[in-house]
């Protein structure tokens, strides 16, 4: 069983990259922190009593199905919104709500706006941010669980709910989507 | 360093993933203070809201259990209850066992009694006289008898 200790220091270690796994899905810090907050209660709580070494996959399911709770209650929202609103339509037809979507509205504000002010690191860093938030949902959920999360194909796919082969493809397709469009700006890691 | 990846081979894909892996450990270094300070809380909330552990206290014999009967198990407190752990499985099958053998026995002995006790009635002519209104009993006699 995980000590208080090993409790606090997992979620440490974990904290910040939980916080920008959030972000680049949901595209909103203070929901990502919440979102956050909420997958570290739900765990200490539910599998506080767990051992240690079961913590990191926990916490990435825990994660993953919060972020998706999210994304629900946000459909719901929107529908809602749209009902009582639809007066003053912008877009017809089209109550889903749309990760992409939502990306491109907000595209291009607070990322480059601080990039610009910085150096040359910086800003790359802010543009692979940027590359990272544009990849289809599931192929960054795969790269990130996999590269950044140090898990293996196994467990991503079990975290995710699909197979090791689709986890391989997610990871390849990502690697490639990001390599070609960081090319394309002309950056160098 | 490239990020391009000059060919497609499993190496150079890791290899571009490792680099971007860095970049990332080194963007959330970058974090705004007012973020790392919210997620603190949130640790501090986490924590206090932990899973008490009686209920992991009430779970641990069983697995200890579990643990002596797959006979392979890492911690070291199973080794002293090794030994109360196997006879706590062994005593009641040995019970078991040997009451399904009583059972068993008693049932065999019973049967013989009845077979002796019909036996030893048609022998003595001693059949009962619903054996004689039985149509069933007096066909087979009839049958029997040509």
């Amino acid at each position: 069983m995980a000590t208080d200790k090993e409790l606090s220091d997992f979620l440490e270690s974990v904290d910040r990259r939980a916080f920008k796994q959030a972000a680049y899905a949901v595209r909103n810090e203070e929901s990502a922190l919440d979102i956050v907050q909420d997958a570290m209660i739900k765990l200490s709580e539910k599998y506080g009593d767990k051992p240690a070494e079961e913590l990191p996959m926990l916490f990435q399911r825990i994660l993953q199905n919060t972020i998706l709770d999210f994304f629900r209650r946000e459909k719901v929202r929107t529908t809602w919104v749209s009902l009582f609103s639809n007066m003053s339509t912008r877009k017809d037809g089209n109550d889903d709500f749309d990760i992409l979507e939502n990306f491109e509205s907000e595209e291009g504000t607070e990322a480059s706006e601080s990039s610009a002010d910085k150096v040359e690191r910086e800003q790359i860093l802010a543009i692979l941010d940027e590359e990272i938030q544009k990849l289809p949902a599931r192929q960054r959920e795969a790269f990130l669980m996999r590269y950044w999360e140090d898990m293996d194909v196994a467990e991503t796919a079990s975290t995710m709910g699909c197979s090791e082969g689709s986890v391989k493809t997610h990871c390849s397709r990502a690697t490639h989507a990001l390599a070609k469009s960081l090319k394309a700006l002309g950056i160098r890691l | 360093m490239k990020t391009t990846m000059n060919n497609s081979s499993p190496s150079s894909e890791l290899e571009f993933a490792y680099k971007v892996r860095r970049a990332l450990d080194e963007r959330i270094t970058e974090l705004p203070e007012s973020t790392t300070q919210r997620l603190a809380q949130a640790r501090k909330m986490a924590i206090a809201r932990k899973k008490p552990e009686s209920l992991a206290f009430a779970v641990a014999p069983a697995r200890r259990l579990a643990g002596a009967m797959s006979g392979g198990s890492s911690n070291p407190f199973d080794h002293s209850l090794g030994w109360l752990g196997r006879m706590g499985i062994a005593i009641p099958l040995l019970v078991l066992v040997l009451g399904a053998f009583g059972i068993y026995n008693m049932e065999q002995e019973r049967r013989i009694n009845d077979l002796a006790d019909l036996d030893t009635a048609v022998l003595t002519d001693e059949l009962p006289i619903s054996a004689y209104l039985d149509h069933g009993f007096d066909s087979y006699l009839n049958k029997h008898g040509e």
